[in-house]
């Protein structure tokens, strides 16, 4: 399950949190993730395919979740108004 | 010829001091210091540990854990919540190098190689035990053992608990829920969901009978000779300085 806090402004990422019991190797990427998302568009699209390049140049591995899993959350939690 | 690993057997140990362990021989075994390890382990008072990604606050009730005198720590690994309950559980870990060949490069399949070891070691107790991916050893669709993996430092470093006995009342208080409804839901299914080596074989298994089974198995199952060793006195030392880390509110409350 992943857990998504969010606040956003203009339509754009402010700050977030992804937390869960997925798996990421390494496991520091999430920290970079969540830096690498800030000031995106809300937008399921473009979060998911920046996921996935950060992912692939880091030589990362996901497992268990998908980047499109994670974007999906994302938007969920924008749209519960965060 | 059969590959020879270290086998540690180090005791009952509080959840720092367990999860520090963990890293320091991971950091020796990467530097080269100490062969291709196994170490089973318990944890006193018992603890639960949450995954990397999880967030404490999120998903532990430490009012609770503090009442019952139970210790509350993030793992470097992801996955979920875990309750070690000093009596009930026997975690182990494997620490080996990634250019093993024993070990895929692919981290689904490794999971599989690795678990088993648990498998053959619970199928020689008499346990129909099978791998469930991602990573879950299950007997008859029942969940009797969970692991989480890394790779750091070219070493891939896979943990896991084997439940000797269970008690869900105890996990499902040491967790957070939404309401004491959804908790009788969630300790309901939890009974029918999870077993346990006792519960099935309906009989009690020591740990030493356990701990027996599962080096066989794993001896067996990657055809390897576990020889039984000692922690050398770096591991030990970093072990004493990675506990600082792994105690600190920074760590634990870092998510």
């Amino acid at each position: 399950m992943i857990k998504v806090a969010l606040t956003q402004s203009d339509g754009k990422i402010e700050w977030l949190r992804i937390t869960g019991d997925f798996f990421l190797h390494p496991e520091d990427l999430i920290e970079e993730m969540e830096r690498v998302l800030i000031g995106l568009p809300v937008e399921e699209g473009e979060i998911s395919d920046s996921i996935e390049k950060l992912v692939g140049k880091r030589n990362g591995t996901l497992v268990g979740v998908a980047p499109a899993d994670i974007a999906r959350c994302i938007m969920m939690a924008g749209d519960l108004g965060g | 010829m059969v590959e020879e690993w270290r086998f540690l057997d180090t005791g009952a140990t509080d959840a720092y001091y367990n999860m520090a362990l963990d890293e320091a021989i991971a950091t020796a075994r990467s530097k080269g210091k100490v062969p291709d390890t196994i170490r089973f382990f318990r944890w006193k008072p018992s603890a639960v540990s949450i995954g990397y990604f999880q967030g404490m606050e999120e998903e532990i009730d430490m009012a609770a854990c503090r009442s019952m005198g139970v210790d509350y720590i993030r793992r470097i690994t992801g996955g979920g919540a875990v309750y070690h309950d000093y009596d009930g559980e026997l975690t182990y870990s494997i620490l080996v190098d990634e250019a093993n060949n024993l070990v895929p490069k692919d981290v689904l399949r490794s999971y599989d190689v690795l678990c088993s070891g648990l498998v053959i070691g619970l199928s020689l107790l008499g346990i129909p035990a099978e791998f469930k991916p991602i990573n879950d050893i299950v007997v008859v669709g029942r969940k009797i053992s969970g692991n989480a993996q890394t790779r750091r430092m070219g070493v891939v470093h896979q943990h896991g608990t084997i439940l000797r006995e269970v008690d869900p009342d105890v996990m499902y208080t040491l967790l957070k829920v939404p309401s004491e409804k959804i908790r009788d839901k969630l300790i309901k299914s939890a009974k029918e969901r999870v077993t346990s080596i006792s519960g099935y074989l309906g009989r009690e298994v020591g740990f030493g009978e356990l701990k027996a089974a599962l080096k066989d198995g794993f001896e067996r199952a990657l055809n390897v000779r576990l020889v039984e060793g000692k922690t050398v006195e770096y591991e030990e030392e970093l072990a004493n300085q990675l506990r600082v880390k792994y105690a600190s509110r920074e760590w634990n409350f870092k998510r």
